[in-house]
């Protein structure tokens, strides 16, 4: 391929990355000398994978591409860069290497032994490490060493790929960096202009309408899905997540809703501004910039409110858990968010007048509190761990009528501690779940725990020290 | 003799029975157990049977028909659709993959029942669909390494499909190198090799989980996405959202796919509680006090089918250990297989008695003689009395089916469970309830559409009691459908909606007066089928629901012995190990300190750690150590011995068993202070 004919094809494939494709290029001809290290650098989807695997391809210069994030260790990563190289040579030439004296690579200086008898007498070889910043448990020296392998092995490119430009950590004056600038606005929505979405994912029928082509449709779509993402820029994925992906996504999901009335037929495809009034809800939710595993399901209608009401309710389904269980569970919020030293004024069983008395006493230490400064209510506060036996003892107050002392309320803590409704904090190291020393802290919120109570006829909010309103 | 106020105590003859006692070979503990562990045998196999059925729809080939509704609505499904996903997500050819597909499947709360849930979604998934399954849970996945080791080992082995390749292991790798034991290369070279459509991952207990491990995983596997048709599936006990929220947006993104329920195990207790112990043809029945107190424990402690079946397993072997009459539960039991010690303890059961006395009331003092008399005689009469018993508890469970059947066609509130109800009938509560009143009572007052929807419901059920002519009924309530011209359907003369209440100010005082409105010759004729039908049916139910526990030969075929099954089930060990320092008497039987029921007292002679227990017990959180110390050389040391170390000795002792029993523990909040861990009665 000619120079030129590489450059027009990558740039019309990455849009606004001119600069970037120039500068690799620059770098990395066949026959020109490159550079011994290059870190590229750039916030997340910025293009550094994508353009330099696309880039490496197409100009013919034997590479190989190892995924840090795929690397469980240090080790790891040495191993699986030697395993790329040797498989990319056998690729390129298409030979085959012994590769019997290649089985180990332990640490760095393997590695540097490895690569220098695998690269000795070649032609030039680029090797990517793609997010080497991220590689977990990597040793200290992997990057000083890392750009030191040039001075070793002449004929090795080394690439790295980081979020951050790695000026100290490579311990090594003078290297060459390529900066992949997060895109604008007018980049990222010619980006995605690229690649519109069909407005019809059936084409209406051939009878009713003739004369609109297939071509036609793809215009409408171009053009819909242009002023479209403009309107979810400016609205949403500016204050949320500017990033190519975090864009995309958000854009996609709220697609299909919002052409919605089109396929109806109640607008037709170029009925922009009429269509953003309709549709003006989805742009003031949150749905489409939260990200899910369940795709929800399209909202029906224009019932804005209704269906926003009825999502947050569906949002907090209780499971249903055994009796005792559930009061286990409210126990165990009471120990976590009361002191210690009001169990005695809310859950002494004999104090009659306990009800009013709370309340009086919740009533003015929020009148103290609110003159002298400012109190966070305790629900919004972290839970702070407590004792089993505390637990055990809320838990008793709370039921009416008695309850033996059985197993299955020690199994009941066991199992809400697997489930991590309940975390055990400290006791650490001792194999028994339930050992004495242990302190548990809850791990749900105060909406969950007040649906719970509610599920069992419990008001938690009249246990809770200070009131919850 | 107790039927007697006051009779004349004559010692027995030496004859006969005396004789019997005095017969010198040993006597076996035991007798004829091997045919009692035969009938257990055989009545449990047919427990587990529908037990199976129930829980492993696919896997019992050899299922009667009967029991085919049932199974359907199990966690079958749920299986179904999860299958369906797992196939529906083999991705097309070359086409990029933007997110792992996700099953969440929302297991509930029961998380011992997730492991075979588990289990038998994989049994099927495997042989419905080209993929490979592997189950990883928490306690194998410490770290990520350690998991993904198991995952590669899982996804690698050739353990269970003997069928495949007979080749090399596929560990050796074939370009020469060897990979490191957690890199997912393997498991690419596995696929290039086997082909499969996809690689399902079930993560178990995804609450157990580390989430930092979680996400990692999720990066990792979202990775290799492009070279090998991975499928996640996720076990939760909560909720998916609680799920969602524990994840960080970057490895939401990665994940994408559906939300499965399986069915609450209240609702398999439900079915597997009507296919167990409320059928009509079980041969030997749990009483009303165990089932209640199985039922109350799922619902207030555990939520768990196996437990549900183990109880159930553990009162069908106790019962046919400890009661030697259980033999008769035998089918074809010849009297010459019997010995005569069995008819002495079936004359000794209290069911027995209340029959003898019942004859006696009856002036049938010659069949009493027999029946103490004639082995023979009192044989025959077992063998009667069995059928009768259980003829009379089939019927119970049948009309229990039945009048929650009823209940149900009508839409009647509260809705109330069949094993509710079941517990009340067989408990012999549920004559004259109001429950069963007000059933019937709304039977009286159904109109035609309702009736015709009840007496449909009840012919699916199938029955082969024939309470009530349900063809004859069916066909006269069509014809008088089909005569009747309105659009309304027709009423009863006791629905209140022919009442209307009439209000006439008659000197100044205003009378209410209950008004029928006249009702069509339709509707009377309507009127009289449903009084017949409702007439039948109150005969019907008379008849069945008698108290079982007054039934003769009650304590063979039905079961309610509550401590066996409290002991095993529901031990109590902290209270266990209270009750035994608070009261050690209660297990020494030594005199010395016992007597007196005060459990407070406190005296010299109760062991060492009893009385530090006591101490113990009326200090507060914190405890002076020398304080104790004197308290206890006080109550324990002798006064006149100079030397302290002996009691110091037993001072120490008590402490260390107390601290071993995890009582006490050392505080760092005072100095020479220990601090209280156990409080008693929690
Ligand atoms: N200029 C562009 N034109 C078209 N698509 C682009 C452009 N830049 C990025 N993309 C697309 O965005 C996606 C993410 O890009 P890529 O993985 O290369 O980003 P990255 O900088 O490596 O991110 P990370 O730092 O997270 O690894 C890819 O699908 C890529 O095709
Ligand atoms: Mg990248």
């Amino acid at each position: 391929m000619l120079p030129d004919e590489i450059l027009e094809r990558l740039n019309a494939e990455f849009p606004s990355r001119e600069q970037q494709i120039q500068q690799l290029f620059a770098l990395y001809s066949q026959h020109l000398p490159s550079p011994p290290l290059l870190v590229a650098h750039g916030l997340t989807a910025t293009g550094k994978s994508s353009i330099i695997r696309a880039y490496l391809k197409v100009s013919g210069i034997p590479f190989a591409i190892v995924n840090s994030r795929e690397c469980i260790t240090g080790r790891h990563l040495l191993e699986r860069i030697v395993a790329s190289c040797l498989d990319a040579l056998d690729d390129f030439d298409g030979g085959r290497i012994d590769r019997r004296p290649f089985a180990r690579t332990e640490n760095l200086s393997a590695l540097a032994v490895n690569l220098q008898r695998l690269f000795g007498g070649r032609a030039k070889f680029v090797v990517v490490l793609d997010g080497v910043d991220a590689q977990r448990e990597a040793p200290p020296t992997l990057l000083p060493a890392l750009a030191r392998f040039g001075e070793m092995i002449p004929n090795l490119s080394l690439i790295l790929t980081a979020t951050l430009p790695l000026t100290t950590a490579l311990h090594k004056p003078g290297i060459p960096h390529l900066h992949f600038p997060p895109y604008s606005r007018s980049s990222l929505l010619t980006i995605l202009s690229m690649h519109p979405p069909k407005i019809f994912l059936m084409p209406p029928s051939a009878e009713q309408f003739p004369d609109y082509t297939a071509d036609l449709a793809a215009e409408d779509d171009a053009w819909l899905w242009g002023r479209f993402l403009g309107a979810v820029y400016d609205s949403l994925s500016k204050h949320t997540g500017r990033d190519l992906i975090s864009f995309k996504l958000c854009a996609m999901r709220m697609w299909r809703p919002f052409v919605d009335p089109v396929i109806k037929g109640q607008f037709g495809t170029r009925d922009f501004s009429r269509l953003m009034v309709n549709r003006r809800f989805l742009f003031q939710m949150e749905d489409g910039v939260l990200d899910k595993i369940i795709s929800a399901e399209p909202p029906a209608g224009a019932g804005t409110s209704a269906s926003l009401i009825e999502k947050k309710r569906s949002r907090a389904v209780v499971h249903s858990l055994p009796y005792y269980t559930t009061h286990l569970l409210i126990a165990a919020y009471l120990a976590s968010y009361n002191p210690s030293r009001t169990d005695v004024t809310y859950f002494m069983k004999h104090t009659d007048k306990r009800r009013n008395k709370r309340r009086a006493h919740s009533a003015s230490a929020l009148g103290v509190t609110k003159s002298k400064h400012r109190k966070i209510p305790r629900h919004l506060l972290t839970p702070s761990p407590f004792a089993l036996d505390r637990l055990l003892a809320v838990f008793r107050a709370l039921i009416e009528g008695t309850v033996p002392q059985v197993a299955d309320l020690l199994t009941q803590v066991g199992t809400l501690t697997s489930m991590r409704l309940l975390v055990r904090v400290g006791g650490a190291g001792a194999a028994d779940v339930l050992d004495p020393g242990a302190r548990w802290r809850v791990n749900f919120s105060w909406e969950y725990v007040r649906a719970l109570g509610r599920s069992v006829n419990v008001e938690v909010g009249e246990y809770l020290v200070g009131g919850v309103d | 003799m107790e039927h007697e106020r006051c009779y004349i105590y004559t010692p027995p003859e030496s004859e006969g029975r005396s004789s019997k006692r005095q017969r010198t070979r040993k006597r076996d503990p035991q007798p004829q157990r091997a045919e009692r562990l035969a009938t257990y045998r055989e009545i449990w196999a047919q427990q587990e049977d529908r037990i199976q059925v129930l829980s492993f729809p696919l896997f019992s080939m050899r299922m009667s028909k009967q029991y085919q509704a049932a199974l359907e609505e199990a966690d079958s499904a749920t299986q179904e659709k999860i299958i369906n996903f797992v196939a529906a997500s083999t991705r097309a050819e070359d086409e990029p993959q933007l997110s792992i597909p996700t099953g969440l499947v929302v297991a509930g709360p029961s998380i011992a029942s997730h492991g075979p849930f588990f289990v038998r979604l994989g049994q099927r998934i495997k042989e419905e669909t080209n993929s490979r399954y592997a189950i990883l849970t928490s306690g194998e996945s410490p770290n990520l390494k350690t998991l993904l080791k198991n995952l590669i080992t899982k996804i690698t082995s050739r353990i269970d499909d003997d069928d495949e390749e007979l080749g090399r292991p596929t560990t050796s790798s074939r370009k020469g190198l060897k990979l490191l034991n957690f890199d997912l290369g393997h498991v690419q070279e596995w696929q290039k090799m086997n082909r499969v459509e996809s690689i399902v991952i079930a993560i178990q207990d995804s609450e157990a989980f580390d989430t930092g491990i979680l996400i990692e995983l999720i990066d990792l596997l979202f990775s290799w996405l492009d070279r090998l048709p991975l499928v996640l599936l996720f076990g939760i006990a909560t909720s998916a959202e609680s799920f969602e929220d524990r994840l960080s947006g970057k490895s939401l993104r990665y994940l994408e796919g559906q939300k499965f329920d399986v069915t609450q195990s209240d609702e398999i207790i439900e079915k597997l509680f009507s296919a167990t112990i409320a059928r009509a043809d079980v041969r030997l029945r749990i009483g009303p006090g165990l089932s209640r107190r199985i039922l109350d424990r799922q619902k207030d402690h555990v939520q768990n089918v196996q437990d549900f079946v183990d109880g159930l397993k553990y009162a069908y072997i106790s019962h046919f250990y400890a009661s030697y009459p259980t033999v008769f539960l035998q089918e074809g039991l010849a009297f010459e297989d019997l010995s005569s010690d069995v008819f002495e303890a079936v004359r000794n059961l209290p069911s027995f008695r209340r029959w003898v006395e019942g004859l006696l009331d009856d002036r049938r003092t010659h069949d009493v003689r027999k029946l103490l008399d004639s082995d023979q005689y009192l044989y025959e009469k077992i063998i009667e009395y069995m059928d009768r018993g259980q003829l009379a508890l089939s019927m119970l469970s049948q009309a229990v089916i039945l009048l929650t059947c009823i209940r149900e066609a009508l839409h009647m509130t509260p809705q109330i469970r069949l094993s509710t109800i079941w517990t009340r009938a067989i408990s012999g509560e549920l004559l004259g309830a109001p429950l069963l009143r007000e059933t019937m009572l709304t039977v009286k007052k159904t109109s035609s559409d309702k009736l015709a929807h009840v007496l449909a419901s009840l012919k699916e059920l199938d029955s082969d009691e024939n309470y009530v002519s349900l063809e004859s009924f069916q066909q006269e309530l069509n014809n008088l459908i089909e005569n009747n011209k309105n659009s309304t359907p027709l009423r009863s003369q006791d629905d209140v909606r022919n009442e209307s209440l009439r209000t006439t100010v008659v000197a100044q005082k205003v009378l209410l007066s209950k008004h029928k409105a006249a009702l069509s010759e339709q509707d009377k004729a309507y009127s009289d089928l449903v009084a017949h039908f409702h007439d039948r049916l109150e005969a019907y139910f008379n008849a069945a629901f008698v108290d079982p526990r007054t039934l003769f030969l009650s304590e063979i075929f039905m079961y309610d012995l509550k401590s066996p099954h409290t002991e095993v089930f529901q031990p109590r060990p902290r209270f266990a190990i209270e009750r035994a320092l608070a009261s050690p008497h209660d297990y020494l039987g030594c005199d010395c300190c016992g007597g007196d029921q005060d459990e407070a007292t406190l005296s010299a002679t109760l062991p060492a750690t009893a009385v530090l227990y006591q101490l113990y017990l009326n200090a507060g959180a914190l405890i002076n150590v020398s304080d104790l110390w004197s308290a206890f050389n006080v109550m324990v040391g002798d006064k006149d011995a100079e030397d302290e170390s002996k009691t110091m000795a037993l001072f120490q002792r008590a402490l260390a068993e107390l601290k071993n029993l995890g009582m006490v523990k050392p505080s760092r909040k005072k100095t020479d202070h220990i601090a209280k861990a156990m409080w008693k009665g929690l």
